[in-house]
Formats: C-alpha cells, sequence, structure tokens
C-alpha cells in the first residue's frame, strides 16, 4: 500500500480502499469495541490515551507550520549566514533561540528535522530539539507559578535544561554521525524560487511532516496511556527522603510518564514529601526525553539515531540537573 | 500510503478535533483554556488537507512525486484517535483513577511550613453561605493546612462523584493541570450514614461538616466530613477541578 511508485496499471488493493473496510468495520463492530473497552483500567487508558493527542496534536500543528515555514521561505543559505559559523559558537546559539520559540516538544521534532535538512549541522539541530521546550518563557512561568515558594528552582531548571541542550550539541558535534540519521530525515528539498511554488512547497512540507510525525505521536501517546495506567505513582511516596533513589526514580518517572513541559511541574510540586533536587530532576529530564518523545524521534529522525541519543540525553540531563540542583538550590534541600 | 488516503486521514482527524470542542467533550480530555488551540489545530489540519486535494484535482503534483515512496506506514495510526473520538468517547476520568492513587495530595502551601502566622493569607476568609459551595481540592487544602481553621462550624456542599473503597465511601474530585494525564485525586470521606449502596462514578452533592483534625499526614491528608444530606447531581460541565 505504500508503493506509489509500483508499475502502474496493475489492479491491487489501495490504501483508500483498505480506509475504507476499516471504517465500515469499526461502525460495524461498535458494540463490541465499546464492551471491551468498559474495563475500568481500559476506559481509563482510552481517556489518557485522547487526552494525549489532544493535548499535543495542537503543538505538533505548531510545529509543523514552522517547519514548513522553514522549508518554504528560509534558504539553507540564509541559515548559515545567520549561525556562527564554528559549531562550538553555533550550539549555544541555538540554545538561546529555544528561548524565543515557545515549543512543546512533539514541535520542536519536526523544525530540528527540518533544520538538518536546511544544511544546518546535526549537533545545532539537536540542541534546539532539546532547549526549545525546555527553557521558553511559558514553561518558566508555569514553573514559577506551580513552586510560589522556589524562585530558585526556575533558575536552575533553566540552567539545567540549558546546560542539557548545550552539552549534547558539543557532544555531538564531536562523536555524532550523518549516517546514523533515516536516509529520509536527510532528503534535501529543491530550492524554489518563485513566490507561488513557495507557498506550494510550505503546504506540502506541513501537511506530510503532520502525517509522519502525527502517527508517531499516536504511539507515543498510546505507550505513554498504558504506563500512566500501570505504574502505581503511589510507590513515589514511599521514597521519602532517599535522595539518590529519588533521583533515579523520578528520572525513570519523567521518561515513563510523557507529561508536557507545560504541566510537569504541577505535578511534581504535589510530590510534597520529596526533596527539591529529586524533583528538579523531573523537571530537566521531563522535555528532554520521553517515550512519547522517544517514538516520535525514531520515526522522524530514525531509529538508529535515536538508540543513541535517547540514553545519553538521560544521562546527560540527569547529571546537568544534579549540578544545577547543587549550585543554585545549594544542596538536596 | 496514498496520498488521498492521507487527506482523508487528515480531515477525520481535524474533524474529530473540532468534534471535541464544539461538543464540550474535550473538558474530559484538556484544560477549558485548550478549547481555541484544538479548533485551530482542526482547521489547520483539514486547511493543509484541502490544499493537497484541490492541487491534485488540478492535476498539480509537481513537488512531491521524487520523495514519498516513504510515506510512513505510522499514519495508519492516526485513525486510532479518530475511531477513539467518534465512537468510543472515553468519560471523563473517575473512580478508578481514584483507587490508583494513594492519598490527597492537596497543591502543598509551602509558605505554610515556614511562616509564622495563621495562614490567613492563604486561605482568605469564605464568603457567607449554608451551605457554603466549595471546590473539593479547596476544601481539601483547608482541612488539611488552614490554621486559622475556616472550614470549622462551617457547612459545605461538596460536588464530585462517589468512590466506594473497602467499607469507606468517598466523595472525590480529579484536578487536572493541562490534560487528563496529569490528573490527581482529592478526596473527602464520607461519614456519619449509611452510604454503600451508591454506585462509583455517581455524581453528587454532599452537605457535610468537616470533622476537625482528621487530614492528617498519616492518613495522606485525606480529611473526614459528617454527611447532613447527599443528593444526585447531573455530572458538572468541567469534570475536573484545576
Amino acid at each position: 500500500m505504500t508503493t506509489t511508485e509500483a508499475p502502474p496499471r496493475r489492479r491491487r488493493v489501495t490504501s483508500l480502499e483498505v480506509l475504507c473496510v476499516l471504517l465500515v468495520l469499526a461502525l460495524v463492530g461498535q458494540n463490541w469495541i465499546a464492551s471491551i473497552l468498559d474495563v475500568a483500567a481500559v476506559r481509563t487508558g482510552a481517556t489518557v490515551f485522547v487526552a494525549v493527542c489532544a493535548q499535543a496534536l495542537p503543538f505538533l500543528v505548531i510545529g509543523v507550520l514552522i517547519s514548513g515555514a522553514i522549508a518554504a521561505f528560509v534558504s539553507a543559505d540564509m541559515l548559515r549566514r545567520v549561525l556562527p559559523r564554528r559549531v562550538a559558537l553555533a550550539v549555544p546559539v541555538a540554545g538561546i533561540a529555544g528561548i524565543a520559540l515557545p515549543n512543546c516538544e512533539c514541535a520542536a521534532v519536526p523544525v530540528a528535522r527540518r533544520l538538518i535538512q536546511q544544511d544546518v549541522p546535526p549537533s545545532v539541530a539537536v540542541t534546539f530539539l532539546l532547549a526549545a521546550p525546555a527553557v521558553n518563557p511559558i514553561v518558566l512561568v508555569a514553573t514559577a507559578v506551580a513552586f510560589p515558594g522556589e524562585p530558585k528552582l526556575v533558575l536552575a531548571r533553566f540552567l539545567g535544561s540549558m546546560g542539557t541542550a548545550v552539552v549534547m550539541g558539543w557532544l555531538w558535534a564531536r562523536f555524532g554521525k550523518m549516517e546514523w540519521f533515516a536516509e529520509r530525515a536527510m532528503r534535501r528539498l529543491p530550492e524554489h524560487v518563485d513566490g507561488r511554488s513557495r507557498w506550494a512547497v510550505f503546504f506540502e512540507t506541513a501537511r506530510q511532516d503532520l502525517v509522519d510525525a502525527g502517527g508517531f505521536l499516536v504511539v507515543g501517546g498510546l505507550t505513554a496511556a498504558v504506563l500512566n495506567v500501570v505504574v502505581p505513582r503511589a510507590w513515589v511516596d514511599t521514597l521519602g527522603t532517599q535522595v539518590v533513589l529519588g533521583i533515579v526514580v523520578m528520572a525513570v518517572l519523567a521518561v515513563v510518564l510523557a507529561l508536557c513541559s507545560e504541566a510537569d511541574a504541577f505535578v511534581v510540586a504535589s510530590l510534597s514529601t520529596m526533596p527539591l533536587l529529586p524533583r528538579l530532576v523531573f523537571l530537566v529530564v521531563g522535555p528532554a526525553i520521553d517515550i512519547k518523545l522517544f517514538v516520535l524521534q525514531a520515526g522522524t529522525l530514525g531509529r538508529r539515531f535515536a538508540v543513541r541519543f535517547a540514553p545519553l540525553t538521560f544521562v546527560v540531563a540527569i547529571g546537568c540537573a544534579v549540578l544545577a540542583g547543587v549550585l543554585v538550590l545549594g544542596g538536596v534541600r | 500510503m496514498r496520498r488521498e488516503t492521507q487527506n482523508i486521514l487528515l480531515v477525520l482527524l481535524g474533524g474529530a478535533l473540532l468534534k471535541i470542542s464544539f461538543t464540550g467533550a474535550y473538558l474530559r480530555y484538556v484544560k477549558a483554556s485548550h478549547q481555541w488551540l484544538l479548533i485551530t489545530a482542526g482547521v489547520v489540519m483539514i486547511l493543509l488537507a484541502a490544499v493537497s486535494i484541490v492541487r491534485e484535482l488540478r492535476g498539480e503534483r509537481d513537488l512531491d512525486e521524487h520523495g514519498h515512496a516513504h510515506s510512513a506506514r505510522s499514519a495508519w495510526l492516526l485513525l486510532l484517535p479518530v475511531l477513539a473520538v467518534f465512537l468510543v468517547a472515553p468519560p471523563a476520568l473517575g473512580a478508578d483513577s481514584v483507587e490508583r492513587a494513594a492519598g490527597n495530595r492537596p497543591a502543598p502551601p509551602p509558605e505554610v511550613a515556614s511562616t509564622e502566622g495563621d495562614g490567613s493569607a492563604l486561605f482568605p476568609a469564605l464568603p457567607a453561605g449554608d451551605p457554603i459551595a466549595l471546590p473539593l481540592s479547596d476544601f481539601s487544602a483547608r482541612a488539611a493546612w488552614d490554621r486559622a481553621h475556616s472550614l470549622d462550624a462551617r457547612t459545605a456542599a461538596l460536588t464530585g462523584f462517589v468512590v466506594q473503597d473497602g467499607d469507606d465511601t468517598y466523595v472525590a474530585r480529579l484536578a487536572i493541570s493541562c490534560c487528563a494525564a496529569d490528573a490527581f485525586p482529592v478526596k473527602i470521606k464520607l461519614t456519619g450514614r449509611e452510604l454503600s449502596n451508591l454506585p462509583d462514578d455517581g455524581w453528587v452533592e454532599v452537605v457535610a461538616k468537616l470533622r476537625p483534625g482528621t487530614a492528617t499526614r498519616a492518613n495522606e491528608y485525606v480529611p473526614a466530613v459528617t454527611v447532613h444530606s447527599v443528593r444526585s447531581v447531573p455530572e458538572p460541565a468541567d469534570p475536573y477541578e484545576h
């Protein structure tokens, strides 16, 4: 069904027909589907699944529109002129650019891919990918609101996330390999000149990115919903004040729960029995890497990229968060 | 996957987002201020698909001939949220989510621990009224933290759903900050009357009085109330507290 370049004129089942059959089956089997879903845990999972989709899709749409705009109106030349030539300098610039683009993590993935396609060094794109969802004003304000008595936590979160993004960029500049990216992530778009076809490029790229990334977002949402139901949040409370264990558990929890970066501060604020440092780790790790983001990255940028990038990000983010916490908060607290 | 199929999927998905935002069902999944985001996203999706369909009809297929043999099979998954919204329409989170979590975690007011005052800055005086209608999260936070004891000697009207847990009956509500994935429960134990016949997830308005000192660290700050009356009410438009 995906062979658009198959030899023509041979009668075969098209995806359109498959879709129609699926829709008819779903309509006919509606009662049966509803009866399966009538288990309390499954119902809870279904609600969380739709919630994650409804909450993330608008941000993905913003992301693909930015991605389409870059593809259509920003040439590789322009980007080259704006960015410092030396990668070591371009990486922090990309981190700061992340502040200006209020983005959720799902929106950043298609934009990062677009930047790579426009000849931006991958290390720079990677920094942007990590910085944009974590250090933008919306997230920082949300954090300040969730922790009214702890302005230093906002600063620590900013430093931890920015540190993660820049360190990952530098590491990628030094050790990263182009062949880890999926071939389609690298494919250059033809340069178009006249205005009319620029708009055509805009619409087509945005549409294609949305179709591609949307599917992976759904997988991520599904995973997050299952884990949300299966992992009992209660065991967080039993940890009490064990700091090292607390840090590890909170980091894993950030990956597993896959909360959006605007909401995570409120969730973590409610874990009042836990010291601040493990909660800071949660806030720095969450926007950098979580289960839904991993699936999205594997799909858009390539599996070989994601299996290397995700674990490394996880470790670097924990390190940066602990460092920022010790420096700014002055210890575990 | 063919472009036509992709476009139909996008129209369906955009339609699903528009449907939940116009019917109000979106309040089961995300907070109220996301409505315009959902509408915008739905419209943009349909627009992107429409532009592509129009270009297809006009025979303009210049741009993407070279690139889209890869057309991700993952796009099929877009059908899942569509089916979930149109066929299943998952309900708001309820008793099951409350039972999964341990106790109440009222937003911890850090000042309570640090300041010497009576906490009156955090908990402004309650308005007049008997009974006084209060969100469950406000009620349980005051029960646990308010040193001025503003709830003592007041009768409150609490709206939430019923949770039967062992021998105990609770009235509960979920509080969300962004979407239902980050919901945390607020529950209040009902005492003083035999209520075990109330079904789980049924919405009720409970008129009751706080039993002072019942929300302690040991019971995870779940306050107990003495019930005066219970009546069934319809599920509110926004099932969550914020």
